[in-house]
């Protein structure tokens, strides 16, 4: 939903610009029959874009005010609020700190990890992301090395460096055939760079997709069941900000396997840093 | 083997008997009374019922349980009681029936007891005996120690007896019998003061919500109380034992609450309570890089110091730290033991951590994280142990000690003591979704436009190498395109009736489809040049196209002209002509 209003809200700045730097074509254009609906529809359209960038922006300005004024919980809902319609790293790093103060230590420990995961360079989150560790005796989760390297950048640079690099690569390889130019020394060089990028950034691409699978406990003490139902068996409880890896779902219970133990958790008491893994699995 | 046998034995008796009875015997309505039974029996063999069968006017509650092992001088006698909290709401007599219970997996008869509600007691009658529990504070937090003292005062006769095998009962409270002290002394009651046996420990509650506790304990003396009846057939009741009572306490309630998350520090370590630093000692100063020196760290005041956790050791660079070991605790004094006690225990613990320093740079020990809870103020307290001024000497310096002091990954991070950072001014590096960009649909289809036009490139080079290399494949096409052309044309000049334009059509459009089969220059091909590229047709398609060449070069190159509107009739014939160079194509 948020990537929707996220595509439309892109979309709708496009069309205002378009619509600011065309002035001089449009009036030409309303003079048609159609020309006036359209230009109308179209600066309705831009004004909905406007207001929704500012109320994102409204709902972080909230949140910073009520987290200064000490009411967390206000501020914890108006940054949630603010992340969904736009994820970024300075709102889930605010997010976090307001969940740190009103006692969440999971949900705290997840905003930091997704502001971390949008922007890797977040010091004030990694910091606080070792603070609450520390004061919360928790873990943080067992990377292999292709999910060290993917934290090293933004997530989605990867796909892109990959992509890049392999087209250019293929580039390079093909055109100068096509375009009945000599192959060049540089042509070369450059076709077995993209190819050494590819390469060295498709084990990180594959972090990325594995590290989507990281999530935290979200509950205090919550419980690890051996069967994905009401009354099965406890296998152990968990503590909030104890980190997992997501498996499988099955109705309401996610199976994870953390450092101690495979077993069934409820939804609800799990939270996912990339919550595209929950939303496929519904 | 013989340190074993020479120890008294525990005496199971062949014969058990319980005795009954309610202490005091006679009470005035709504005095309380204790129904206690006794067996000569271990508690684990005796199978109590969960409920008695008491008169329903009685208002009863269960108490303590215990059993204790008195020395007859040759065996160890096991006793065991149980007590029961009765109150009766009026005048009359009031009867616990005989019931049976097994002990020892034999049935065990419990005689009938009686208690009367008089409106006045006899003179020899004396209150029942019990035991008070005091908890100084009931408001707590879980985790948090207070003391509790269990007082039994005189008897009726003013005698002060022993009281034996106290124990605090009650679900989610820890009892630290290491705490435990026993004295006789002064105790306030109301304006008076009696001098009463004082048993004192420290009560740690761990589970959170309303907790119970109640203390119970034996009082060693030679009273009897009540009139005991044994059971029917057994034998005499043994007195020669000192007389052992099962005395216990009204239950007291207990609030606990979880400690606040809010305004938690580092280095909080389950210390609750008030407590303070004493100045932290280092056992050498110069020291060596390398050699370890002790850093001794005491902590006083009042709470759980019996329990406290040392802080972690912290992780820097110029030395390594390692995880301290508590001090045993000193013996209390019998000043102490004597000394008026406050609420909570006043004890200290000291730890002593190890360090090694590792360069030379380093001028003082590390500060250490430290923080307890103040219950007073509900809030966390900063105690954080100060770093200690020291001078290091360079050292031999070992293998272990240069791998050390390499500079491990983050080193320059865990310098410094992580603490919650302020607001992000602005919402930072933002996304449409924290969905990575591979796992989102668009971007596979995005990959597909590069794909495709490298693709088309790729076609359209293999294709162009191609006919470079067969022209023919050219001159038909180009001729298939012409010939189509001049079809459509010469159609369109028949609909117009237009017989010259017909002629010039249908002549040209043969021109094109045998062009290819020279090849030459379509314009340049004459009738003769057409006619053998029609042999596989009748012998009327050749006349077809000799008539059309004829009429057009007479039309061209004659004097006068031709009429070609007989043309337009041949058509068909036409049509069939031009098929059949078509197809050659």
């Amino acid at each position: 939903m948020s990537c929707e209003l996220n595509r439309c809200r892109i979309g709708f700045r496009v069309l205002l610009l378009w619509l600011q730097g065309g002035a001089a074509i449009l009036p030409a254009w309303s003079s048609a029959r159609i020309g006036v609906p359209l230009l109308m529809i179209l600066l309705g359209l831009g004004m909905m874009a406007r207001g929704a960038g500012a109320s994102v922006e409204a709902l972080f300005r909230e949140g910073t005010g009520a987290y200064r004024a000490g009411d967390y919980s206000r501020a914890a809902r108006a940054f949630s609020q603010a992340a969904r319609r736009q994820p970024a790293a300075g709102t889930l790093q605010n997010l976090g700190n307001a969940e740190w103060q009103g006692g969440q230590t999971g949900r705290a420990i997840v905003a930091w990890e997704q502001a971390l995961w949008l922007d890797p360079f977040n010091r004030a989150a990694r910091n606080n992301l070792r603070f609450a560790r520390k004061a919360a005796q928790v873990e943080a989760p067992e990377l292999s090395w292709d999910e060290v390297v993917s934290t090293w950048l933004p997530i989605d640079w990867w796909a892109w460096m990959t992509s890049a690099s392999l087209w250019l690569a293929v580039g390079m390889v093909l055109l100068p055939g096509i375009l009945r130019r000599r192959k060049a020394a540089w042509h070369q060089a450059v076709a077995a760079l993209g190819i050494m990028v590819f390469l060295l950034s498709v084990p990180a691409h594959f972090g990325v997709h594995t590290r989507g699978r990281i999530g935290f406990v979200v509950q205090k003490d919550a419980l690890l069941r051996l069967t994905p139902t009401q009354e099965a068996q406890g296998i152990a409880r968990l503590g909030a900000g104890e980190p997992a890896r997501w498996v499988r779902a099955r109705g309401p219970y996610l199976l994870i396997r953390t450092g101690r133990a495979l077993g069934w958790i409820e939804r609800g008491q799990f939270g996912l840093v990339c919550p595209y893994a929950n939303e496929l699995s519904r | 083997m013989a340190l074993l046998m020479s120890q008294p034995k525990t005496e199971i008796a062949s014969n058990v008997v319980a005795v009954a009875g309610f202490d005091p015997p006679v009470v005035r309505p709504g005095e309380g009374a204790v129904y206690r039974v006794s067996f000569n029996a271990l508690e684990e063999s005796v199978v109590w019922p969960e409920k008695l069968n008491a008169p329903a006017e009685l208002d009863i509650r269960a108490g303590g349980r215990g059993q204790i092992m008195p020395f007859n001088g040759t065996n160890f006698v096991p006793l065991t009681m149980f007590n029961y909290h009765v109150r009766a709401p009026r005048l009359g007599r009031f009867i616990v029936p005989e019931f049976t219970v097994r002990v020892y997996g034999k049935p065990v008869t419990v005689p009938a007891a009686q208690l009367s509600v008089a409106a006045s007691l006899p003179a020899s009658v004396a209150s029942a005996q019990g035991l008070v529990f005091e908890v100084p504070e009931t408001n707590l937090y879980a985790g948090q120690a207070v003391k509790a003292r269990v007082l039994m005062g005189p008897s009726s006769g003013g005698q002060l007896r022993t009281l034996m095998q106290v124990q605090i009962n009650g679900e989610g409270v820890l009892v630290d019998q290491g705490a435990a002290r026993q004295r006789v002394g002064p105790v306030r009651r109301g304006a008076s003061s009696v001098v009463a046996y004082i048993y004192e420990t420290v009560l740690t509650p761990l589970q959170t919500g309303k907790v119970t506790v109640f203390a119970q304990g034996f009082s060693a003396g030679n009273r009897y109380f009540g009139p005991a009846v044994a059971g029917v057939g057994t034998g005499p009741v043994p007195t020669n034992l000192p007389q052992f009572t099962l005395l216990d306490s009204e239950p007291v309630e207990l609030q606990v609450r979880p400690l606040p998350r809010q305004g938690e520090l580092p280095g909080f370590t389950g210390a609750i309570g008030s407590f303070s630093l004493e100045p932290p000692r280092l056992a050498a100063d110069p020291v060596r890089v390398g050699d370890a020196v002790k850093l001794s760290v005491t902590v006083r005041g009042e709470g759980n110091v019996g329990r406290l956790a040392a802080p972690p050791p912290p992780r820097v660079r110029d030395w390594q730290v390692f995880a301290p070991t508590p001090e045993p605790l000193p013996p209390a004094s019998p000043m102490a033991v004597m000394a008026p006690q406050p609420a909570v225990a006043q004890a200290s613990a000291t730890f002593v951590y190890t360090l090694i320093p590792l360069t030379t740079a380093a001028r003082a020990t590390p500060a250490i994280p430290f923080s307890y809870f103040d219950p007073g103020r509900a809030v966390y307290v900063d105690l954080t142990i100060p770093e200690v001024p020291v001078t290091v000497q360079p050292g031999a310096g070992g293998a272990d000690l240069r791998a050390l002091q390499q500079p491990d990954r983050g080193s320059g991070e865990s310098e410094r003591e992580p603490g919650l950072s302020g607001l992000a001014p602005t919402p930072g590096r933002a996304a449409a979704t924290l969905t990575p960009v591979q796992r989102r649909p668009w971007f596979a289809l995005a990959q597909l436009a590069p794909a495709a036009v490298f693709a088309g490139l790729w076609g359209w080079d293999r294709r162009r190498r191609f006919l470079e290399q067969h022209p023919e494949v050219v001159l038909r096409r180009r001729a298939r395109r012409a010939l189509r052309r001049q079809w459509r044309a010469l159609g369109r000049a028949a609909r117009a009736g237009d017989a010259r334009g017909f002629a010039d059509a249908a002549v040209a459009a043969m021109q094109a489809g045998c062009a290819p089969h020279y090849p030459a220059e379509p314009r340049a091909l004459v009738g003769a040049d057409v006619l053998p590229m029609l042999g596989g047709l009748a012998g009327g398609a050749a006349e077809v196209a000799r008539r059309f060449f004829a009429l057009t070069d007479a039309a061209r190159f004659g004097p006068g002209g031709a009429d070609a509107r007989e043309l337009l009739a041949l058509q068909p014939d036409l049509e069939k002509v031009l098929q059949h160079l078509e197809g050659r194509l």
